[in-house]
C-alpha cells in the first residue's frame, strides 16, 4: 500500500517536473550553479591544504656557506646540526652538485643557460639543506643558526622566503574559500526562491487536480508528495551536472598546479574523494529541493 | 444525520450569507434547497462539506460537530461526501474512466480494486459506452453524469449536488435529477440545490427555501415557492 502510494506520487511528481519544460531547465540550472560554487570552494580547500602539505613538506631552511668556508668544517657543522632534536636531516649539497641541478632546471630555458655561461665557473655555494621533524620548528632552527657560533661562514639562510610564500598562499586560499563560501550562500538563498517559485507555478497549473482532490478526499500524502518528488528531481539532476562541471574544473586546476608549483598531477587525489564530494553534494541538491517544495506546501495548500 | 444548530456564517468583509439556520436533514432524505442568487444556498453546502466554517453555532455530521475534526483528518471525512457542481470539474487531459479512477487512486486503491469498481459506477450512470472518451467530447449532461459517478465511488453517505443542471437543457438537467433521485432510492441522502423552478416541484420532495441568509420555509413535498 505504502509502496504504492510512493510508486504514484513518484510518477505524478515526474510528470510535473518534465512538463515544466523551460521552467525545470531554469531551475535546474541556478541551482546547478549554487552547487557548483559550494562544491568549488570545498575543491579549493581541500586542493589548498594538499598542496600546502606538499609544500610544507618541501620546506627546508638551507644554508649558504661562503666559498672560503672548506668542505671539513661544513661536515662538521653538519654532524652538529643533526645532533638537534628538532631536525629531522641535514644534507650537504656541494656547489658542483647545485650547479648540475641548476642546469638540469634551466635546460630549456636559453636565459639562464646564457647567464651561466657569461659568469663562466661556478658561482654556486656549498649549501646544507636541513629538514625539521616539524614545520613549526624551522622558525626556531633559523634562529638558532643565525645565532650560532657559525653564524659568520654563512652568506645566505633562505627559510625566510619560503615562509613569506607559503603565508602569502596561505592568506590567497583563505581568501578564495571566504569569498567562495559568501558566493555559494547568496545563490544558495537564490536557488531556493527559484525552485520555491517553480514548484508555486506548478501548483497553480495544477489547481483543476487539487480542487477534486480535496473533494475526493485526497490523503495529504497524495497532494503534498507529488511536489516533494519535483523538488527532489530539480536537486537530484542539478547535482549530476554541477559534479560534471566540478570534474571538469579538477582537471583545468590540476593541470594547472602541475605547471605553476611543479607537483604532481592531483587527480589521484580528487578521485579519492570523489565519492564523498558526489553524495554531498546529490544530499545538498536534494535538501535544497524539498526545503523548497515544504514552503511552496505550506504557504499555497490548505493543509 | 445533518444538523445545523443556530449556524451564522459572516465572512471576513462583514457579510452574514447565512443567520441563525437550524435544520435537521435525516438519513435517506431528498432535499432540496431553493433560493435567488445569493441566497445562501452554496454557503449552507459548503458548511456541511467543511470548505467553510460557521461564524456561530454548530454543524453536525452523524452527531459528531465537524468543527473539531482535525486539519489531517478532514480528507477522510471528505470520503464520507460525494460532491457535484455546476461546471463538473472534470480533468481535461483525463477521459471518463482515469476521471472516476483518478478519484480512487488519490485514496490509495490498488488498481485492481480501480479495475473492478469503475466499471460498476459507470454502468449505474449509464456511460459505460463513453469510458474512454475526453471531457471534452461528451454533452454537459454527460460530463455531469460523470461527475455523479466519481461522487458516488467512494460510496458516500450523503451526495451534494450545488447547481447541477445550471448549465444544461431541461432535458439533460431532469436527466441527471433522475439519476440523483435513483440514487437517493438506494439509500444515500441527497441535498440537491438550485434555483430550477420545474425540477423542483416536478421532485416532489422536501423543499428548503432560503432568502437572504435565512430559512424561510421548509415543506416536505414542497414546491418552489420563495
Amino acid at each position: 500500500m505504502k509502496l504504492l502510494k510512493l510508486s504514484r506520487t513518484l510518477k505524478e511528481g515526474f510528470i510535473n517536473f518534465r512538463r515544466n519544460g523551460w521552467l525545470s531547465v531554469g531551475t535546474i540550472s541556478v541551482l546547478a550553479i549554487s552547487l557548483y560554487i559550494v562544491s568549488f570552494t570545498l575543491l579549493i580547500g581541500y586542493t589548498a591544504n594538499f598542496v600546502l602539505q606538499n609544500i610544507q613538506e618541501k620546506i627546508n631552511i638551507t644554508v649558504y656557506f661562503s666559498p672560503e668556508v672548506k668542505q671539513e668544517r661544513i661536515m662538521g657543522i653538519k654532524e652538529k646540526l643533526a645532533g638537534f632534536s628538532e631536525i629531522k636531516s641535514v644534507d650537504f649539497v656541494s656547489r658542483e652538485q647545485a650547479l648540475q641541478e641548476l642546469e638540469q632546471l634551466s635546460s630549456r630555458n636559453e636565459v639562464i643557460k646564457d647567464a651561466i655561461k657569461e659568469v663562466g665557473g661556478n658561482p654556486l655555494p656549498d649549501s646544507l639543506v636541513i629538514k625539521a621533524n616539524n614545520p613549526d620548528q624551522y622558525e626556531i632552527i633559523a634562529k638558532a643558526i643565525e645565532n650560532s657560533v657559525f653564524r659568520d661562514d654563512i652568506i645566505n639562510i633562505n627559510y625566510e622566503q619560503n615562509k613569506r610564500e607559503i603565508e602569502n598562499l596561505n592568506k590567497i586560499v583563505n581568501l578564495i574559500k571566504k569569498a567562495g563560501m559568501g558566493l555559494g550562500i547568496i545563490f544558495i538563498f537564490l536557488a531556493l526562491l527559484i525552485t520555491f517559485n517553480t514548484i508555486h507555478i506548478t501548483m497553480y497549473s495544477h489547481k483543476q487536480e487539487f480542487e477534486v482532490k480535496r473533494l475526493v478526499g485526497a490523503s495529504n500524502i497524495y497532494v503534498q508528495m507529488p511536489f516533494v518528488f519535483e523538488g527532489i528531481f530539480y536537486g537530484f539532476f542539478s547535482a549530476i551536472i554541477s559534479i560534471i562541471f566540478i570534474f571538469i574544473t579538477a582537471k583545468y586546476i590540476s593541470s594547472l598546479s602541475q605547471k605553476m608549483l611543479g607537483i604532481s598531477s592531483l587527480m589521484p587525489f580528487y578521485w579519492s574523494h570523489f565519492w564523498i564530494l558526489f553524495g554531498i553534494l546529490i544530499l545538498l541538491g536534494i535538501i535544497l529541493g524539498v526545503i523548497s517544495s515544504f514552503i511552496a506546501i505550506r504557504r499555497y495548500l490548505k493543509v | 444525520m445533518i444538523k445545523f444548530e443556530k449556524v451564522t456564517k459572516q465572512y471576513s468583509d462583514g457579510y452574514v450569507a447565512l443567520q441563525e439556520i437550524n435544520l435537521f436533514i435525516d438519513k435517506g432524505e431528498f432535499v432540496s434547497i431553493v433560493g435567488r442568487s445569493g441566497a445562501g444556498k452554496s454557503t449552507l453546502l459548503k458548511l456541511i462539506y467543511a470548505e467553510e466554517y460557521p461564524t456561530e453555532g454548530r454543524v453536525f455530521f452523524n452527531d459528531r460537530p465537524i468543527d473539531v475534526i482535525k486539519r489531517r483528518h478532514l480528507p477522510y471525512f471528505r470520503r464520507n461526501i460525494g460532491t457535484v457542481f455546476q461546471d463538473s470539474k472534470l480533468l481535461s487531459k483525463k477521459n471518463v474512466f482515469e476521471n472516476i479512477s483518478y478519484a480512487l487512486e488519490v485514496v490509495g486503491d490498488s488498481n485492481e480494486e480501480i479495475a473492478k469498481k469503475v466499471p460498476k459506477i459507470l454502468d449505474i450512470v449509464k456511460i459505460t459506452d463513453k469510458a474512454f472518451l475526453y471531457p471534452h467530447q461528451l454533452s454537459g449532461g454527460e460530463q455531469q453524469k460523470v461527475s455523479i459517478a466519481r461522487a458516488l465511488i467512494h460510496n458516500p453517505q450523503v451526495v451534494i449536488a450545488d447547481e447541477p443542471t445550471g448549465n444544461l437543457d431541461p432535458v439533460s438537467g431532469w436527466e441527471i435529477v433522475q439519476l440523483l433521485m435513483r440514487i437517493n432510492k438506494f439509500g444515500t441522502t441527497v441535498i440537491l440545490a438550485t434555483h430550477n423552478k420545474s425540477i423542483v416541484d416536478n421532485i416532489k420532495k422536501r423543499v428548503i427555501a432560503i432568502d437572504k441568509g435565512r430559512i424561510i420555509r421548509d415543506q416536505e413535498n414542497g414546491k418552489y415557492i420563495i
